[in-house]
């Protein structure tokens, strides 16, 4: 009598990919160096049922919930460390963020209009290229614990092209759904109002859990715990109502961080709990990269690669002088910026939610999110080195 | 290297250092902006002098020799506005403060600058729990003699800065009860307290500096940490026990202060400095740390015991004539209502109360040092 061994394997795959990811993360940090992302992703992507088949397929909903909430508690953090303020004392931090996502959605649109893309392919594939992976770029900052102006730069330019990508993006698939479905309704939902709803929805909870928090007085621990708690129903609320947890998840920590109550440096990463949640996340996203489309899509994915790499640290780096910083910084800057993925992952996850199948669509950025997956970390954690803004001692 | 010789200065010159904190706005913990900082101030002429200090997130800023108390505050105002402006483009706030309230010693980062390598490698973590705010006033001396003299007859005036400058309560994100904890930092280093007692600049010379020298353990007056040591080079003595306060303003007036108070010492109308006067000295020094203007002191010549506050007040009233003299009305009335207000310390615990986080101090101290207001 032969076994039926796939349920067994069901049950153990998730527990062992993630502890072999970690366990190759911390070998891989150790011995070369590398981002610890960078090999979970590498870990997922090897698992990934398209590959060696061991993991199953991500469309399970649990999983993108539970990526989801990973992801939420990153960009919390990542959206408390943003200060408004100094978008309005230095406006060429805004300029700089507004310009080089532009010139990033242009030049990526051409080129794959030029390589015989579909046009409202093409403009989705521009909006989602805007962006920076503002979980990489969380994850290195806090793994090198670095600091300066190349780190602040970059977490407030990722945090505008951010903005600018999830908006593009949104209004972008709002014309696609009235091409398609020809209901002026359903495209509107589908862009502006799903979008002010997640802000929304995020605004209240960064007004609500502080001053929860103030209540029981103000115990550090208390802070992490209660945040932490407030990240996960916010996206589960948002997950189940098809909002966008990404926006409510940094909209919540942009206003909490207003509210200002403590959330200090022992909390990095939400610590034990952020760094298990890390590890789902990154191997999670990587599961969903299919070996067959990075294949198809790799020559135009190299070519989007560049230019869109280019087209940011040229921008960055010509606005540098005039925005306070050294050309060299300013070069550093646009290559810390590398990173993409993550966050585009969800977004097209997202919209198959919404009916809208887009992956296959957009084959090539399956190839660049894979490439830039790895890749990415390394680029963003070499360029903090260079600008000497890390304190993480050379292992060895 | 031999001492070099004191050069005589014009008597009664002043000049301020400030070492200040930099802070990033986006977490209130110290940031590693000095670099950055110094790149971006360096591209335009500072109205003053701006250095790198040990770990990258300080910055320390100097004022050129001033003659009186509103020439030092202005040259001050215009420094604040620069670091400001700077700061504004950085996303990094500036402030005052002796200590930071939250910051992890272990998180700094030392300048990349040999001299700084070198204390690094020598004293190990007590370089990185250096990272603590302090300022220095010069006082010029016409002699190396008048110079001890003045460094001698101060001892007594100590606590005074002590508590009058106090900004440092919290350390390591607790309240440590002292007004003044940066102090105890300082206390750490081998080669920290008071100066031998001598009042002959050549005895100084041959008999201790000649002989520190000889020991190896010393190989300049910068090896020294005395909370008041002669400058021999800039023929200055420099009174450093002060915290860095929240204002320009208060740092102004505390130089204000030590002014007339040594224009009033040098009629040396009253009993010399002797080396008994030393016997009470840390024991009053605590008391300034600890209680700040509340501590109780021991007179080190009647043995008297003195609230602080009072003999404050009362020194401040003795030295109106001087003041006048001296252009220093205004600091003197500034210094009067710190001492009934209470001290920059004072104003910290009052913030970290009412917004409920050391960040909320952080951000107080910021728009303090900015706004510069009087008080």
């Amino acid at each position: 009598m032969v076994f039926d061994l796939s349920p067994l394997i069901a049950n153990l795959a998730w527990p062992f990919a993630i502890a072999l990811a970690w366990v190759a993360g911390e070998l891989g940090h150790r011995w070369i160096g590398l981002p610890r992302i960078s090999v979970y992703g590498l870990v997922g992507f090897g698992l990934g049922h398209t590959q060696l088949g061991l993991l199953p397929s991500a469309d399970s909903g649990t999983g993108m919930l539970l990526a989801n909430v990973a992801f939420g508690l990153i960009l919390f953090e990542f959206g408390y460390r943003i200060n408004l303020r100094w978008l309005r004392t230095n406006p060429w931090i805004g300029a700089t963020g507004v310009l080089e996502s532009t010139a990033t959605f242009v030049a990526v649109y051409a080129v794959a209009v030029g390589f015989g893309m579909p046009i409202l392919a093409s403009l989705l594939l521009a909006s989602l290229a805007m962006s920076t992976s503002p979980a990489a770029i969380m994850r290195v900052v806090n793994e090198q614990r670095s600091s300066g102006q190349v780190t602040e730069r970059v977490l407030h330019l990722t945090a505008v092209n951010c903005v600018l990508a999830v908006f593009a993006f949104k209004v972008i698939v709002g014309f696609w759904t009235f091409q398609t479905s020809g209901s002026v309704w359903q495209a509107v939902y589908n862009s502006l109002i799903l979008l002010l709803v997640s802000a929304g929805l995020g605004a209240a909870f960064g007004l609500g859990v502080p001053a929860l928090l103030r209540r029981f007085g103000r115990l550090t621990r208390d802070a992490t715990v209660g945040f932490a708690i407030g990240v996960v129903l916010l996206v589960a609320i948002a997950h189940t109502f098809k909002f966008s947890p990404v926006l409510a998840a940094l909209t919540f920590g942009l206003v909490a961080r207003h509210r200002r109550v403590v959330l200090n440096q022992t909390q990095r990463n939400f610590g034990a709990l952020g760094d298990l949640l890390t590890i789902v996340l990154f191997v999670f996203v990587a599961t969903t990269i299919a070996w067959h489309r990075v294949w198809t899509g790799l020559g135009l994915a190299l070519v989007l690669i560049v230019v869109r790499l280019v087209a940011k640290v040229f921008v960055v780096g010509a606005l540098a002088r005039v925005s306070g910083i050294s050309w060299r910084k300013g070069v550093l800057t646009g290559l810390a910026m590398t990173p993409i993925s993550v966050f585009v992952i969800l977004l097209l996850e997202q919209a198959r939610f919404l009916g809208i199948d887009l992956v296959d669509q957009l084959a090539p950025l399956a190839g660049a999110t894979l490439l830039l997956e790895l890749i990415g970390p390394v680029v963003t954690q070499r360029a903090l080195i260079l600008a000497d803004e890390s304190s993480e001692p050379a292992e060895g | 290297m031999p001492l070099e010789p004191f050069k005589a200065s014009a008597p009664l010159t002043l000049g301020v250092e400030l070492e200040l904190q930099l802070v990033s706005l986006s977490n209130f913990d110290l940031i590693d902006a000095s670099p950055d900082m110094l790149d971006l101030l360096n591209r335009r002429r500072f109205p003053g002098n701006v250095v790198p200090e040990i770990t990258e997130s300080m910055i320390e800023v100097s004022t050129d020799v001033q003659t009186d108390h509103a020439g030092l505050l202005g040259q001050l105002q215009q420094i604040r506005d620069a670091l400001v402006a700077a700061g504004d483009r950085l996303n990094v706030g500036v402030c005052g403060g002796g200590t930071h309230p939250f910051q992890q010693w272990s998180e700094r980062k030392i300048f990349s600058k040999p001299r700084f390598k070198e204390v690094s490698q020598l004293y190990g973590y007590l370089a990185k729990q250096f990272t603590i705010f302090g300022q220095h006033i010069h006082v010029g001396c016409t002699s190396g003699d008048d110079a001890l003299f003045l460094l001698h007859s101060l001892s007594r005036f100590v606590p005074h800065f002590i508590a009058l400058a106090a900004s440092s309560p919290f350390v390591q994100g607790k309240d440590t009860l002292f007004n003044s904890a940066r102090l105890n930092s300082v206390f750490a280093f081998p080669l920290s307290g008071r100066a031998p007692f001598t009042l002959d600049w050549s005895e100084f010379e041959s008999a201790y500096f000649a002989r520190m020298e000889q020991t190896g353990i010393v190989k300049s007056m910068k090896d020294f940490y005395w909370d008041i040591r002669p400058k021999p080079e800039y023929g200055t003595i420099e009174l450093r026990v002060c915290d860095t306060p929240l204002t320009v303003e208060r740092a102004a007036a505390l130089a204000g202060y030590l002014q007339a108070l040594c224009r009033c010492l040098l009629e040396r109308s009253e009993a010399g400095p002797s080396e008994h006067d030393y016997l009470v000295y840390n024991y009053n020094r605590f008391q300034a740390c600890r209680f700040g203007l509340d501590g109780t002191v021991v007179h080190p010549k009647t043995y008297e015991t003195i609230s602080l506050r009072e003999d404050i007040l009362a020194t401040l009233r003795r030295l109106q004539g001087h003041a006048e003299a001296t252009g220093g009305l205004a600091a003197l009335e500034h210094l009067y209502k710190t001492a009934h207000e209470g001290s920059d310390a004072t104003y910290l615990r009052q913030q970290y109360k009412e917004r409920g986080s050391p960040e909320g101090m952080v951000d107080a101290a910021i728009a303090r040092f900015r706004e510069g207001r009087q008080g």
